[in-house]
């Protein structure tokens, strides 16, 4: 049978760098085929080239067994490929309807004719979204369905998902494969990427591992195993509980000073009456699905949002009430917040190494007119590129132009420099190659070896399971549930955060 | 900030190295100047200088070429107080407004009795104020600066004209002959206003490449969102870049003034705003902020300056002599948008 697209020595360079070399990969008909590996090992960069994003540099894409040459992203939708974007591409302030026949509406347009298509056509998905909400009222993943909908009414047959499952919740993600189902029986092929092993295994018909832009391995799913996957994505023997294949038995920090505490804080609806207490010499999990207000409550306590004024609740400071205008008076109480979006407020990115490490040591200290220059940055931060193991091609390479790791790092080193008592990480290893993944966790558990108080923000299990001392679980604004980490289970902790 | 290409290379690639250096040809360095905005602009500068050298004879006389320098002096001065409120994200387009009514109002103050040096100093206070106000009201208000700074410009110049001063041209007060010092005097054949261009391009240098201050407003400008959270004292920042460029105004006001005896307030509807923009936009600090030099602003102000220049000693119309710089301003900013793409699929080729 001819597959429905074929990928024959395809290369992609930027400026010379290969970031996709020689790939042979191919997509048949009605098949959910799962691409896997660390960042930066070229799956995005081949999806993206079936997209029509980017041209190949060499090599032959086929569709349907017909060498075809993608100029635009449009000319590669006309062909039926629909690219799904962990952020969707949705019009906010339009309705499902509008969005869905957004670029395909006639010279003369009647909400309610949209609507009324649009409710048809949803019901043939058998998708529940009311064609008339607003999306920006929408979960993400009624989101996803209404982008979903929006490709399969464009005609599209060739399905690319990039991540789809990271923001959802674990309900949400049982129905966004039972979507993944209904395309496949539809007869649409489904690239689809992530780094959730388990969900390739459990949904996926093939899987293909790639690893520094090379095709290491393709084969049918029931061939693989975590392991063997693991092995093919680092190309080493890794520690095993890295990804939650066993944990480590080891004995918790007892807890130290209690050094940060919100009593009864609430910021909108997003934090209602929270209350938590952080102590020094241990790592604090903080676990909850998305929109539970864990990243919210850390926010408060950081100085970066504001909680209600009224009714707001109290966040004390090494037992002294405080109440955070700016991040800065935070940051001056040895307060650092590690973003969980290094893109949106971590990294100053067309700047080096050297320089957004030397920011957070800059900011301490009210003289404005302070002298300072280059090499003088470059001192005090090569003692955190050396600690932290920040590799670049050199050392005056844009942040920008590093892989998604050594990006976390520098963000880590950044606040790091400051000399913190409370970290408070939020999804440290989100969109972090497995190698670095190692390397931040051990960060993370020298800290608070070093006695500084620290939280960590997660919403992947293994890794609260494996970092914390203790785990709290974040459910509506609330923390619900504390653990031990002796008595802490997957079982109990998605218990806690969903009921 | 931006590092040349040519200093990218490690001692450690001894491959990249050599082939670069082979190829250090004039080929490669047109290639390389071809790549971005600065080098564009660079080329533009010295093809309209070669240009107007050979077909204009009055062009390469010394007296024209110190008048050329000088006259754009006073766009450079006030393109440095603007660079330094584009590099932190933000935009000024109040700064005429600024810079007339406080000079001139200087002026009226010692008219009424008050001596002119006492006179300055309230010119400068009131200055300072304004643009103090106008950043308050951008840090903590949170207005956009374009809509902020266009409205403060006119709620200046209106105050200006309202209450403290009614005609448009206001004179030097007689008397005070040491006034003329910086717009006429020349030390060593150089005019002054020229020496002070350089001397406050030498200390702006300085501020942004030495200082915590300087270093602070390029991360502002590359990642807002980020310095805050980092502890950059955000706000207090704006507020110090608004009032900096207030001051900055008023020191090419005076510096106007003393060339010319007098202030004429109706600069403030002349295109003397958007000029700056074209030098600080030509020069090749991106309005997006975080990035750009000094040196963009040099480039920048001499680009324009031969420009002006040339096209004044053609006669063109002045009429005429806009259309050419709003079209070289577009073709500036599209130029830059080609060369340095800001979109989504570009950042995020940092994750191939």
């Amino acid at each position: 049978m001819t597959p429905v697209v074929e990928f024959r020595n395809a290369t992609k360079e930027f400026r010379g760098n290969p970031a996709v070399r020689d790939v042979n990969i191919t997509l048949q008909k009605g098949e959910v085929h799962a691409l896997l590996g660390e960042n930066g090992a070229g799956k995005s960069t081949l999806t993206k080239l079936l997209a029509g994003l980017y041209p190949l540099t060499s090599g032959e894409l086929l569709l349907d067994g017909k060498p075809i040459r993608f100029e635009s992203p449009a000319q590669a939708m006309a062909e039926g490929v629909a690219m799904v974007y962990q952020e969707t591409n949705l019009v906010p302030s339009m309705n499902v309807a509008q969005n869905i026949f957004l670029g395909d509406e006639g010279f003369f347009n009647r909400l309610r004719g949209i609507n009324i298509r649009a409710q048809q056509h949803l019901q043939r998905l058998n998708f529940h979204v009311e064609p008339t909400a607003l999306v920006s009222t929408l979960g993400a993943a009624k989101k996803q369905m209404v982008e979903i909908a929006r490709a399969v009414h464009h005609n599209a047959r060739i399905f690319i998902f990039d991540e789809p499952t990271a923001t959802l919740t674990p309900e949400e993600k049982e129905h966004f494969f039972v979507l993944l189902d209904r395309l496949k029986t539809d007869g649409a092929s489904v690239f689809f990427i992530s780094h959730a092993l388990e969900e390739a295994l459990g949904h996926a018909d093939r899987i293909s591992v790639l690893r520094d832009g090379e095709l290491i391995v393709t084969d049918r799913t029931k061939n693989f195993s975590r392991e063997t996957i693991v092995q093919a994505m680092v190309g080493r023997q890794l520690t095993r509980e890295l990804y939650g294949v066993g944990k480590t038995l080891r004995k918790s920090r007892p807890p130290g000073e209690k050094v940060l505490s919100l009593e009864n804080v609430s910021m909108g609806k997003a934090v209602r009456s929270a209350t938590l207490s952080v102590f020094s010499g241990q790592v604090t999990g903080l676990f909850g699905l998305v929109g539970a207000g864990r990243t919210e409550m850390m926010k408060i306590a950081a100085g970066v949002l504001k909680r209600d004024f009224f009714h707001g609740g109290r966040v004390r400071v090494h037992g002294e009430p405080v109440r955070f205008r700016v991040p800065r008076q935070a940051v001056n109480k040895g307060i650092a917040y590690i973003t969980e979006d290094r893109k949106y407020d971590g990294l100053f990115e067309t700047m080096g190494i050297a320089q957004n490490i030397y920011l957070g040591k800059l900011i301490q200290g009210e003289n404005p007119v302070l002298l300072t220059s280059m090499s003088e940055a470059k001192s005090q931060a090569a003692e955190w590129t050396k600690a932290l193991n920040i590799r670049a091609i050199n050392e005056n390479s844009k942040v920008v132009e590093l892989s998604g790791g050594n990006q976390q790092k520098v963000v880590i080193a950044k606040s790091l420099i400051q000399a913190p008592s409370i970290v408070i990480f939020d999804e440290p290893t989100r969109g972090v190659d497995v190698g670095a993944i190692a390397e931040i966790h051990k960060i993370i558990e020298d800290l608070a070896d070093a006695g500084a108080a620290v939280v960590v923000i997660s919403s992947y299990l293994p890794e609260v399971l494996n970092l914390s001392d203790r785990i709290l679980v974040a459910r509506q604004g609330r923390i619900v549930e504390e653990l031990d980490t002796d008595e802490a289970t997957e079982e109990k902790i998605i218990y806690a955060a969903v009921h | 900030m931006p590092e040349k290409s040519s200093q990218n290379f490690p001692a450690g690639e001894t491959i990249e190295v050599s082939a670069a250096k082979a190829n250090r040809d004039g080929a490669w360095l047109f290639a390389n100047l071809a790549k971005s905005q600065e080098g564009i602009v660079l080329m533009l500068a010295v093809l309209a200088f070669i240009g107007f050298s050979l077909f204009l004879p009055s062009f390469l006389s010394p007296g024209n070429l110190l008048a050329l320098v000088r006259s754009v002096s006073i766009l450079g001065i006030l393109a440095l107080g603007m660079a330094i409120v584009v590099i932190g994200r933000g935009i000024d387009v109040s700064m005429i407004a600024t810079m007339v009514v406080s000079v001139a109002w200087a002026f009226v103050l010692t008219r009424g009795g008050l001596d002119l040096e006492l006179a300055l100093v309230v010119g400068g206070l009131f200055a300072l104020a304004a643009g103090m106000a106008i950043g308050i009201l951008i840090a903590f208000g949170e207005v956009p600066p374009i809509f902020a700074t266009l409205a403060a410009g006119s709620i200046i110049y209106g105050l200006g004209r309202t209450f403290f001063f009614k005609l448009e041209m206001q004179n030097v007060p007689p008397g005070y002959e040491w006034f003329s010092f910086f717009g006429r005097a020349q030390i060593f054949g150089i005019p002054v206003t020229v020496l002070t261009f350089g001397v406050l391009c030498v200390v702006v240098h300085l501020i942004l490449s030495r200082t915590r201050f300087g270093w602070l407003t390029y991360a502002m400008g590359n990642n807002p969102e980020a310095s805050r959270i980092t502890g950059v004292p955000v706000r207090p920042m704006v507020v110090a870049h608004y009032a900096v460029s207030a001051i900055v105004a008023y020191g090419a006001g005076l510096i106007l003034a003393s060339s010319t005896s007098a202030i004429n307030a109706r600069l403030f509807n002349s295109t003397m705003i958007y000029d700056i923009l074209l030098v600080v936009v030509l020069g090749g600090i991106g309005l997006s902020g975080g990035h750009g030099k000094v040196r963009n602003v040099i480039l920048g102000t001499i680009f324009v300056g031969i420009l002006l220049n040339g096209m004044t000693i053609l006669n063109i119309d002045y009429t005429i002599q806009n259309l050419v710089k709003g079209v070289v301003l577009l073709l500036a900013i599209v130029i830059d948008s080609l060369i340095n793409p800001r979109d989504e699929q570009t950042s995020q080729q940092g994750d191939l």
